[in-house]
């Protein structure tokens, strides 16, 4: 990997999160919302409507308004809320990490598990182990988000009751009432990333197994431990990368069900809040936030996939 | 003094959903420490089941019927999973028929050595490195210490079957398995191949086990041979002799197979008309992007005629750009430079006239991947009729044509084999009856006695059509039987152009007989 792919790469990345900023500002631009009347409430007068128009600058040409908009939003000035009145981009940052903390553990989590069980399952490929896996994967990942999550707080709060159900404690304040907060959303989470990234796992252990260069291995004499380790697993591991990275945008925006289920404040129920109150900036930044979030752990995978892999050059 | 390896009265079935099918009969071989067997035998005749038996990796439907495998006094159907991998790679080594394959793309190559080296001669990891770097150099790579921290992708084909062959001699076992360790290479390198094998079995006293389907290759590496068809051996003589006084009838009908420059197939002479003249052919692969220029030409000012009913040759190891060429005459690759067919002149794929393109069909080398394996037989020869304006009744013609039953039109292409699906290939090209096929190596993937079938149809084909063929081919040997006119490409330029009797001439391109020293003749 050359300092020339790193640059091009991270050049490459600065793109997406520009072009990202012109959809953000222009879907904001699109919805039914008026700031001055969201800010005025509805019986406001068409004076008062036109001051505040003037002072927020919503009378000025669009590309006006986003060169504002942008210049701010590059060094963290999104405005503040229209609904708190406080400054957004810290409020959605805190929301943030709220939602790394559960998509970091659950992703911690799945690859613990689905790892070694797709090798496994591979290595016992058509047996009664890889069939139960499969099976058991599959109930995961085809079960909707609400009914694993009711299912396992019903088993874990209510008929073993080991954990609270809902709510959400700092780490920084008490750690461990914080794991015990966690566990569950990061469990629900994991069941159902489990079977995903454990068949994508299998498959690929599968291929490897097959390839010229494992027969080679094995008839060099090498303990299976060793052919396992370092031969089949790293090259089963690469196209594993992609697939997580992409997982970590449904952790980041699609989970918002987990948040509500489990009254979590992370960045998904931000987001869900300020649209239903037609809070402009509220909205640009969590959305701008997620996509840079999401442009940085796939500019991150592709880099450690050119790293494990060198044929990788993009030249 | 005992055998290295014994294999007394060896037995293979591989068990199927159709019952159980015969690989492997009544195998009795011996290999005297020090010396080296060949085994020949075409595809599908149980010559790799054999090695993947003393390497202990069956696949799981593999049943041994009978017999008994001795590496020196150890019986090797009576080792225990531990116990075989500290004798693999320790005490029985094997080197693979493709070391593109063969090799882990995303570790360092030092690191595919020194995992061999210590384990089996317990060194450690500074010791193993230093020995691999002399082992290396052994091999004639210049600069190991380099190589060693090179990934397998950085390095050449040839490159990489020499790593191979360090490792399995680095762990000083007593015999190797040789699976075709040349094959996957162009002619130049295998050559060398050869050469450091001799040298390295001179010095080290290895027995080896080397397979091939090449009986005329096997007179040059081998003390003795056997023959083995249908898992029976066939023949066993000592190597010089098999060649002059063959006792076995298929043993025979192989020695005739290997082409032999001397033995011309041809014997017209083509017409005076140029059918087809490319002039100045640069051919393109890749744009400049934004960020990249735009890589150089796979050819450069290339010049080819090709007169009616000429077959012309060409030639050149691996990367030298002569399927470019072929690429760039059926519109498949971007070029510049032109091309003047039938008092047209082309510049580029665009101009090419239906016409054109139905004039000027080509066969592929891997016939796996260019019939598709979701149509029949009868769909895939009748597309071209469609196409062309022929009469799709005609596909029983055709396959017979092609020396294939008519009922192979409801069959699919995984029902057929390597041949049969090839001569498939060429009954499609034929379907648009064309006055030129490109032949691009389409016989490499095939055995010697398969492609002096496949050579036979299409010179037959050829007297039947008039058709012109532009046949590129690493075999040297082969086409000097058949070729009118060869012309030799070298890094994507043509280097030399003249007709195949003045072949011989003292005025050839240095590279001309650096390829025809790479391509000697069987002893006899």
């Amino acid at each position: 990997m050359s300092l020339a792919w790193l640059l091009r790469r991270l050049l490459l990345m600065v793109y997406t999160v520009v072009i990202v900023s012109v959809l953000v500002f222009a879907i904001t631009q699109a919805l039914p919302a008026d700031a001055a009347q969201t800010l005025l409430g509805e019986n406001a007068s068409p004076e008062a409507l036109a001051a505040v128009r003037t002072r927020l600058g919503l009378d000025d040409p669009v590309w006006l308004q986003f060169a504002h908009w942008v210049t701010r939003a590059a060094t963290g000035n999104f405005g503040v809320s229209m609904r708190t009145g406080l400054p957004v981009a810290p409020e959605m940052l805190t929301a943030l990490s709220r939602s790394l903390l559960l998509a970091a553990s659950a992703l911690v989590v799945t690859l613990v598990i689905a790892v070694p069980l797709g090798i496994f399952a591979a290595l016992r490929q058509g047996r009664a182990a890889d069939t139960m896996t499969s099976i058991i994967a599959y109930l995961g990942v085809s079960l909707p988000e609400f009914v694993t999550a009711t299912a396992l707080a019903l088993l874990l709060t209510d008929i073993l009751p080991w954990l609270p159900a809902t709510g959400y404690v700092s780490p920084l304040e008490d750690s461990g009432l914080a794991l015990r907060h966690l566990a569950l959303p990061i469990l629900t989470v994991s069941v159902i990333l489990i079977a995903h990234v454990m068949r994508m796992m299998r498959s690929e252990t599968l291929d490897v197994l097959q390839s010229d260069y494992v027969r080679a291995a094995r008839l060099k004499g090498l303990p299976e431990r060793t052919v396992l380790v370092r031969h089949v697993m790293r090259n089963a591991l690469l196209p594993v990368i992609t697939i997580v990275a992409l997982d970590v945008g449904y952790l980041l925006g699609g989970i918002i069900v987990i948040e509500e289920i489990f009254a979590i404040p992370g960045i998904g129920r931000a987001l869900m809040i300020a649209i239903t109150t037609r809070d402009l900036p509220s909205i640009q930044a969590g959305a701008m936030i997620m996509a840079v979030t999401y442009a940085i752990t796939n500019t991150l995978a592709d880099v450690v996939y050119a790293l494990l892999d060198r044929r990788i050059r993009y030249d | 003094m005992t055998a290295a390896l014994t294999i007394t009265n060896y037995g293979l079935d591989y068990a199927t959903a159709a019952g159980a099918v015969a690989v492997l009969r009544d195998i009795s071989l011996e290999i005297a420490p020090g010396e080296v067997l060949g085994l020949v035998g075409e595809s599908g005749s149980g010559k790799s089941s054999l090695a993947w038996a003393l390497m202990r990796h069956l696949p799981a439907n593999a049943r041994e019927v009978s017999g008994a495998l001795r590496l020196g006094d150890v019986d090797l159907q009576a080792l225990g999973p531990k116990q075989l991998s500290t004798l693999r790679g320790r005490r029985i080594g094997m080197v693979f028929q493709d070391p593109s394959t063969a090799l882990n793309p995303t570790l360092t190559i030092g690191r595919q050595i020194t995992e061999a080296l210590m384990r089996h001669r317990e060194l450690n990891a500074r010791a193993a490195r230093d020995l691999a770097v002399e082992l290396l150099g052994h091999v004639d790579l210049r600069n190991p210490a380099a190589i060693l921290r090179r990934y397998p992708h950085e390095i050449s084909g040839g490159e990489k079957q020499r790593v191979i062959i360090a490792t399995a001699f680095g762990c000083r076992p007593d015999v190797i398995l040789f699976d075709e360790p040349t094959t996957a290479l162009d002619v130049i390198t295998g050559a060398r191949i050869i050469e450091l094998f001799a040298r390295l079995r001179a010095e080290t006293g290895v027995a080896a086990l080397y397979i091939s389907h090449d009986l005329g290759m096997m007179t040059r590496v081998a003390d003795r041979v056997a023959v083995i068809r249908h898992g029976r051996v066939v023949e066993q003589a000592k190597a010089f002799e098999i060649f002059r006084r063959p006792q076995h009838d298929y043993t025979r009908s192989l020695i005739a197979a290997v082409p032999r420059p001397e033995r011309r197939l041809v014997h017209d002479r083509p017409g005076e008309a140029v059918l087809l003249e490319a002039r100045g052919i640069d051919v393109h692969y890749g744009r400049a992007g934004l960020f990249h220029a735009a890589p150089p030409p796979a050819t450069k000012a290339v010049d080819i005629d090709i007169r009616a009913g000429e077959i012309v040759g060409l030639v050149g190891e691996s990367g030298s750009g002569k399927s470019s060429v072929a690429r760039a005459l059926t519109g498949l690759a971007r070029f510049d430079g032109a091309i003047r067919f039938d008092g047209r002149t082309l510049h580029g794929a665009g101009d090419m006239s239906p016409a054109y393109r139905r004039d000027v069909q080509i066969v592929f080398q891997h016939p796996d991947s260019s019939l598709n394996p979701r149509h029949r037989i009868g769909e895939i020869l009748s597309r071209p009729l469609k196409l062309y304006g022929g009469d799709v009744a005609s596909v029983p013609r055709l396959l017979e044509q092609v020396r294939l039953p008519a009922s192979y039109a409801t069959r699919w292409p995984h029902q057929l084999s390597g041949g049969e699906k090839q001569r498939v290939a060429i009954a499609r090209a034929f379907a648009a009856r064309p006055r030129l096929v490109i032949c691009d190596e389409i016989t490499a993937p095939l055995d010697v006695s398969v492609q002096a079938q496949i050579i036979a149809l299409l010179l037959r084909l050829r007297a039947e059509t008039g058709a012109a063929y532009l046949f590129i081919t690493h075999d040297l040997n082969l086409i000097r039987q058949i070729a009118h006119r060869i012309v030799v490409m070298r890094q994507g330029q043509l280097v030399d152009s003249r007709a195949v009797d003045a072949f011989g001439a003292e005025d050839v391109h240095p590279y001309t007989s650096e390829l025809m020293a790479a391509s000697p003749v069987p002893v006899s």
